[in-house]
């Protein structure tokens, strides 16, 4: 389901899928800052997802497997902290301006025509089917868009697709940063003249180009993979209707497994043409904890270090795809499209949620949903989606934290009752 | 990207290419010039490259002092000056404060 849209015209939106994918590499510790991986000796398999942990070699101890097996653990875990910092970032501005900038919580009729049907209809049946077709809508974009990149990929249409990415990213970068600009001035009521606002958004927008599409510090880049899915994240709770983002929200997370999981899903073809091409990812679309190294796939014992810019891996995905990640020797990878639907769940839960607990509550609850999705990479090592389970742990805390906790802190405090 | 694995050359190429670019208007390139460069141009022991880099860095560093200063300028005469210029400043004004100035 990885999907991009480029547009140049507000309504289309710029949207991403994801999922999390293991890649082969994990062994070569190529990466200074690695935790110490033992050596890759012969785990390097050229084919298919198989574990690093060599469990079809009958020669290695048991003694040196567990130690592995503790050391891809342990590696693990450090890249779940690498990976929730980005991802906390991201939620903290997202609910940061939501809280703030109250443009994005107007609703002024205004949609995408990806959701045409309106949610201002008398009855809640009505209110509900409208919803649910608006979600139907929007899928159907999707599975087309991520088949056209399938498709695309496979016939090597590379340039197609840059130049696809290059124009959505331009449109992220200057447009939609022009428009937040001006609400948050707005909102703060400061004068701004235009030759100072075409400045920052130039550079803002010029620097950015150049960090995410050609080589640039590796924090830079982060950053601006963080703010340009804020920016998404808060276009999608603008435009989108109440109901019809829940519901979006949880079809996409059971599409994102369908599609990385099943046999014949549009991300796992991807997944297995870019292994097999032993190809480089465009950086693009997707957010690596580290510095990665292009390990070759039919390395025995040293890798090269034929280092790309940052992001490129040796084993998968290319860029179109949203939201693969996979643990690579530098680190570990989240498609952008994953910090945008969390953000987009944070963020709702900010805007139409009443209070804090509720937001708190879905952050915490995204979190251990990205925790268990890591630990569940550390284990199979192939590719995740990483969508269900956070969302789906956002959304029942989302509703229960509503509507069960919420009254219950009330009357508590109303009682002047402390637990 | 990580500087530590990229050779001298590179290293080298890619000063002079942000340096290069920063004259498109860009003095936010040659902050990131600075800044990532710097470690690179006045901490580590030398190497042959690293009197170009230097160059570099020094000239961004300029540039960017420069650009600092014209733009604070700008700001605070467009800020100050604001309402009484009446028409001219709603012209250059992208954004107009609510209220009695």
């Amino acid at each position: 389901i990885p999907l991009m849209n480029t547009s140049d015209s507000e309504e289309e939106f710029y949207n991403e899928r994801t999922a999390l994918v293991s890649s082969e590499s994990p062994t070569m510790a190529t990466y200074t800052q690695d935790s110490q991986l033992p050596g890759p000796a012969d785990t390097e398999t050229k084919e298919g997802a198989s574990s690093r942990l060599a469990r079809g070699t009958a020669e290695r101890e048991p003694a040196v497997e567990s130690e592995d097996e503790e050391l891809t653990l342990k590696y693990g875990a450090k890249h779940v902290i690498m990976l929730f910092v980005p991802v906390t970032l991201c939620m903290v501005v997202v609910v940061a301006t939501i809280k703030s900038v109250s443009f994005y919580t107007e609703k002024n009729g205004q949609q995408l025509i990806y959701t045409p049907f309106t949610e201002d209809t008398p009855s809640v049946g009505q209110r509900l089917l409208n919803s649910v077709l608006n979600t139907i809508i929007m899928i159907s974009v999707i599975v087309v868009m991520t088949i056209f990149l399938v498709v695309l990929y496979k016939y090597r249409c590379y340039k197609f697709i840059h130049g696809w990415l290059i124009l959505s990213s331009l449109m992220l970068l200057f447009w939609f940063s022009f428009m937040y600009l001006g609400e948050v001035f707005k909102t703060y009521n400061v004068a701004m003249d235009y030759p100072t606002l075409v400045m920052i958004i130039w550079n803002f927008g010029a620097v950015g180009m150049i960090c995410i599409h050609w080589k640039g510090p590796l924090q830079l880049q982060q950053a601006y993979l963080i703010v340009i899915s804020a920016l998404m994240a808060l276009v999608f709770i603008k435009y989108l209707p109440e109901w019809s983002a829940w519901v979006i929200l949880g079809a996409i997370s059971v599409y994102d497994l369908i599609a990385v999981l099943s046999p014949k899903g549009p991300l796992r073809m991807l997944v297995e043409t870019a292994q097999e091409r032993n190809e480089p990812i465009f950086p693009a679309l997707i957010y690596s904890s580290a510095m990665i190294w292009m390990v070759g796939m039919a390395q025995t014992s040293s890798p090269e270090p034929r280092d790309q810019e940052t992001g490129q891996q040796a084993t998968l995905i290319m860029r179109g795809i949203e939201g693969l990640g996979f643990p690579s020797a530098g680190g570990v990878k989240l498609g952008l499209g994953d910090f945008i639907f969390y953000s987009v769940l944070v963020g709702k839960a900010a805007a139409t949620g009443g209070d804090w607990n509720t937001t708190l509550a879905c952050f915490v609850a995204i979190l251990i949903g990205l925790c268990l999705t890591l630990l569940l990479l550390a284990i199979f090592k192939k590719a995740l989606p990483a969508l269900p389970i956070s969302i789906t742990f956002g959304l029942v805390f989302y509703f229960s934290t509503d509507n069960l906790v919420r009254p219950f802190m009330d009357s508590l405090a109303a009682h002047q009752f402390y637990i | 990207m990580n500087l530590e694995r990229v050779p001298n050359e590179e290293k080298l190429n890619l000063c002079r290419k942000y340096y290069l670019g920063g004259f498109a208007f860009l003095p936010f390139l040659w902050l990131v010039n600075v800044v990532w460069f710097f470690r690179e141009a006045f901490v580590k022991p030398p190497y042959t490259e690293q009197q170009h880099i230097k160059t570099y860095v020094k000239r961004s560093a300029l540039g960017l002092l420069l650009w600092v200063a014209a733009l604070t300028t700008w700001i605070t005469i467009f800020q100050h000056f604001r309402a009484q210029w009446g028409e001219v400043a709603d012209y250059l004004s992208f954004t107009i404060p609510l209220g009695i100035p």
